[in-house]
Order: structure tokens, then sequence, then C-alpha cells
């Protein structure tokens, strides 16, 4: 465990190590403003991001070293991920033939409602409109 | 798995601080028997610290391995 704690410290502080030498060129002033980079400053920018990368997955990985060790030691608890629960099924949509059968005493009332009122007269109260508006002047 | 990838890096950071305490010298930014310039102090020491710090890692993790493993044969001469 403490072998690990120090390799992941050893490779934070690469790569601090690694960013100081991405900007050391300017910081020094090695490198003149506005110029084209010299060889200096490509190599040791170069060199600063390989070094960075290389700590940063240094210390990832001893840090996943650590944990896993936590982990089998059972001082960690270790989160099984959630499944999402699946979507319920769809209700079941209603077949044709079932739908018809639903709405065949509906189409059969107001197929019985239409016939009744082209037989009789309409009694709802209201005169036709033209006849009313004659005698009214 | 995870130690040994870390343990890789280790020893990459060991070869690049070697390779910037030579950068100087090797891609020639630094004129041979003139002074040292600033680009290349700054070189040698964050090479020589990177390649330094990077070998005492390694090797404390080759010492306190070796220990483990004298601990488990030890545990399992006795028993």
């Amino acid at each position: 465990m403490t072998r690990k704690f120090a390799g992941a410290v050893l490779a934070a502080l690469a790569a601090l190590a690694g960013l100081w030498l991405m900007i050391a060129p300017f910081a020094l002033g090695t490198q003149p403003e506005g110029a084209s980079w010299n060889s200096a400053t490509v190599t040791e920018f170069v060199t600063g991001l390989g070094v960075t990368l290389t700590g940063l997955a240094g210390a990832v990985a001893f840090a996943a070293a650590i944990r896993a060790d936590l982990a089998a030691r059972g001082l960690v608890r270790v989160r099984e991920r959630r499944r999402e629960p699946e979507p319920a099924p769809a209700a079941p949509q209603p077949s044709s033939g079932e739908l018809a059968a639903l709405l065949a005493p509906l189409v059969e009332a107001l197929r019985e409602d239409l016939s009744a009122s082209g037989r009789e007269p309409r009694s709802n109260g209201s005169a036709p409109l033209g006849v009313g508006a004659e005698d009214g002047r | 798995m995870s130690a040994r990838l870390g343990v890789t890096a280790l020893a990459l950071l060991f070869v690049t601080g070697l390779w910037l305490v030579a950068a100087p010298f090797v891609v020639g930014y630094q004129p041979r028997g003139a002074e040292f310039t600033a680009a290349t102090v700054n070189d040698l020491w964050v090479g020589g610290a990177l390649a330094g710090g990077s070998f005492l890692g390694l090797a404390g993790y080759a010492a306190a391995a070796l220990r483990e493993l004298t601990a488990r044969g030890r545990q399992s001469a006795e028993s």
C-alpha cells in the first residue's frame, strides 16, 4: 500500500515538473517573444507534454491500485452500477376487430337516431328561419 | 494491473529524465565549451530530479515487493 502511495505521489510530482517544462522557455526568457520557437523551446515543450501525460497516467494507475487494495480489504465499499429499469411493455393496442365490436353499439344508436330524424319533423322548438322572419315584418 | 501500469509510467519517466539531461547536447542548443545557458541549466535540474525521483520510486517499489515476497515465504515455511 505504501509503495503504491509513494508511486502516486512521485507520478503527480512528475506531472507538475512536466507542466513546468512546458512553460519554462517563456518563464525563463530563453524563447524570444513573437519569434518562431527555437530548438530548445520545442524540445522542452514536447518533453514536458510527454512527462505531464505520463505522470498523470501513472498517478491515476497508482490511485486505482490503491482503491482496489482498499476494496479487497473491505475498507472501501465498491458501488455497483445501478441498472436502469427496463421500460414497462406498452399496453396492448386493441385490434381493429375489438375496436369495431366496441364501436358497434354507438354506430347502431347513431343509425337509429338518423333514421328517426328522417321520418319525424324536428321537435326542438325552433321554427324555420324564413317563416319567422317574414312574420315579424 | 493498475500498479503495473504505474510502474511502467515510472520507468518511462526515468528514461525521460535521462533524455532531458542529454537533450541540450544532443539537440545542440548548448554550444560546446560555452557557459551553460538558462535552458540547459533548467533541463539538467529538471531531468536530474525526474530521473533520480523515478529511480528512487522504482527501487523502493521493488524493495517493498521483495520484502512482501520474503514475508510470504516465511509464513508458508512456518505453516
